[in-house]
């Protein structure tokens, strides 16, 4: 198998990413200032409601979901849309499409050095401060290794929906415009503004078939073991439901692109 | 004699001067602007989705949590809109701030340079954001709904307080992302600073009290997210006890705006050329 190449792949990453040491260490400090404004802003809110429990969530719960879910994202976050449309003007695109490899997996495997570092860097950091200020309000065991896979599969879903909204730019020719579109909604529906658990009930029904939910709110509900998500029966349906989203995203998403790769138009190059 | 003959004319070169070659360089940006027409229709939606997330945000908020230190549900709205059309120039006139760190690593930057104009006014003259027009339209929806449910009476004296403090509000954000954007002129690559400043500005449609300690100083007076809504509104929801710093904003900000200015302007001095 070709596993090599993959590996040298995220070697490149790996090193690459280490390149900007300035940027993650000035990133990492202003998360932590991102955090605290988290929490005064939570603070205020609890203090404000009178109870310690507003639907099933206290402040600590709210507090933890928040906080790993700004580590997600910042681990999870990925610059397809951009890098794609910023390849096609220069004409880039060309030589990454002659490589003997498959557009979509050349693309994937080089991201995943910087998702390697990112992780390391930012999200076990930020685990280790959140369990010892917390004092072990994460519980510690086998949803550990389940909320692995639920990242996993989550990180496959949001390199899906990425690599389809960069599709539809090869038609618009506004990055920034589908991007933020994007962004906005995943943030929002993916529960990683306002865990949803505090979303109306009719709403937070529809928001649990979609496709966001996978990326952010099933990874940390797992952890947290809310939502029945330590019993077996629980757990298989959030599995269940990022795997067919997986599953229908990434076919979409190769069928999209086939069909549009024939369209490119690439100024010289 | 050259040197007084150029003393003269900068003297000459007021306000008019550069309104006329701002609406030059204007008109020349919308048009190559209306060629991409899907871009425009695209980004305006875009960024009226934001601004409804953030709505939503709200409602789902307040259908949990009755107040937020105090403020109710139709107080904050008056802050988001607040907020909104406050950071509407920063949108609208400085946008090009986000090119720079491109310009000035590719060397493009030199072009700027070389003109006889002041090179800041130069460099922003470039780029009108139109779709940060969808906010301020956003903005003024959400800012008039909730001054009708507060119930605020309306004076011309309110409406000139409300211009003013709109005004003082903007320049403490356009003095933000001056800053920001300027560190390129000494870090390269150094995009993230403004990713994280605009990450930050989220944080203005609150009201700052709820920050303690150290972080109320640092973002009242080190990154001043609190004078983007917070200080400057309550000249308007309060009658009396209006703290000192909101009758302070006026010149706090216009003091921002000039050292962010300054600062801009010390980077372009030490500016290297490519060579290219």
């Amino acid at each position: 198998m070709n596993l090599r190449r993959h590996i040298a792949l995220t070697r490149a990453g790996i090193m690459e990413s280490l390149q900007y040491r300035l940027g993650t260490a000035v990133t990492l400090f202003a998360n932590l200032i991102y955090l605290v404004l988290v929490y005064f802003l939570w603070r205020a809110i609890y203090d404000s409601a009178g109870t310690d429990v507003v639907n099933g969530m206290t402040f600590t719960d709210t507090m933890i979901y928040l906080i790993l879910a700004t580590a997600l994202f910042n681990f999870l976050e990925m610059f397809v849309v951009w890098d794609m449309s910023r390849s096609i003007q220069s004409g880039k695109i060309i030589l990454d499409l002659l490589k003997p490899m498959k557009f979509r997996s050349y693309t994937f495997w080089s991201y995943s050095g910087s998702h390697v570092v990112l992780f390391t860097l930012t999200f076990i950091p930020t685990f280790i401060v959140v369990m010892i200020v917390t004092h072990g309000a994460i519980p510690m065991g086998i949803n550990l290794l389940y909320f692995v896979v639920a990242t996993v599969l989550a990180l496959i879903v949001n390199f899906s929906m990425e690599m389809i909204v960069a599709t539809i730019c090869l038609y618009t020719e506004s990055t920034w415009g589908i991007n933020i579109v994007k962004e906005t909604i995943v943030l929002l529906l993916s529960g990683a503004s306002i865990p949803l658990a505090f979303f109306p009930e009719t709403f937070r029904k529809i928001v649990g078939f979609l496709p966001f939910r996978a990326v952010y709110d099933i990874p940390l509900t797992i952890l947290l073991e809310k939502n029945g998500s330590d019993t077996l029966e629980g757990l298989l349906p959030m599995f269940g439901l990022q795997l067919a989203w997986c599953i229908i995203l990434t076919v979409t998403g190769v069928l999209f692109w086939n069909h549009s790769v024939r369209k490119i138009t690439v100024n010289g190059g | 004699m050259s040197e007084t003959t150029l003393t003269k004319q900068k003297t000459r070169r007021g306000f008019g001067f550069y309104l006329r070659i701002y609406k030059k360089i204007l008109v020349q940006d919308l048009k190559s602007k209306m060629s991409y027409r899907a871009d425009f229709v695209i980004s305006t939606f875009g960024m009226i989705m934001t601004n409804l997330s953030g709505f939503v945000t709200f409602l789902i908020l307040f259908k949990n949590f009755p107040s937020i230190n105090g403020w109710d549900y139709y107080h904050m709205l008056f802050l988001y809109g607040f907020s909104l059309v406050a950071l509407t120039p920063v949108q609208c006139f400085f946008d090009n701030n986000w090119n720079l760190r491109f310009q000035v690593q590719s060397g493009d930057f030199i072009k700027y340079c070389f003109r006889p104009i002041n090179v800041f006014f130069y460099f922003m003259s470039e780029v009108f954001d139109v779709k940060g027009l969808g906010q301020f339209a956003f903005g003024i929806g959400t800012l008039v709904y909730a001054w009708i449910h507060i119930g605020i009476p309306v004076t011309p004296l309110v409406i000139a307080k409300l211009v003013l403090f709109l005004l003082t509000a903007s320049l403490f954000m356009i003095a933000i992302m001056n800053a920001a954007a300027a560190t390129c002129f000494w870090i390269v690559g150094s995009g993230y600073v403004m990713v994280i400043m605009f990450r930050f500005k989220d944080f203005a449609k609150y009201p700052s009290n709820i920050f303690h300690g150290v972080f109320r100083i640092l973002f009242t007076f080190v990154i001043p997210i609190a004078f983007v809504a917070y200080y400057p509104s309550l000249a308007i929801l309060e009658t009396d006890n209006i703290p000192v710093l909101t009758w302070c904003a006026p010149a706090i900000g216009v003091l921002f705006f000039y050292l962010s200015y300054k600062f801009w302007m010390l980077g372009v001095s030490r500016y290297d050329f490519t060579g290219s």
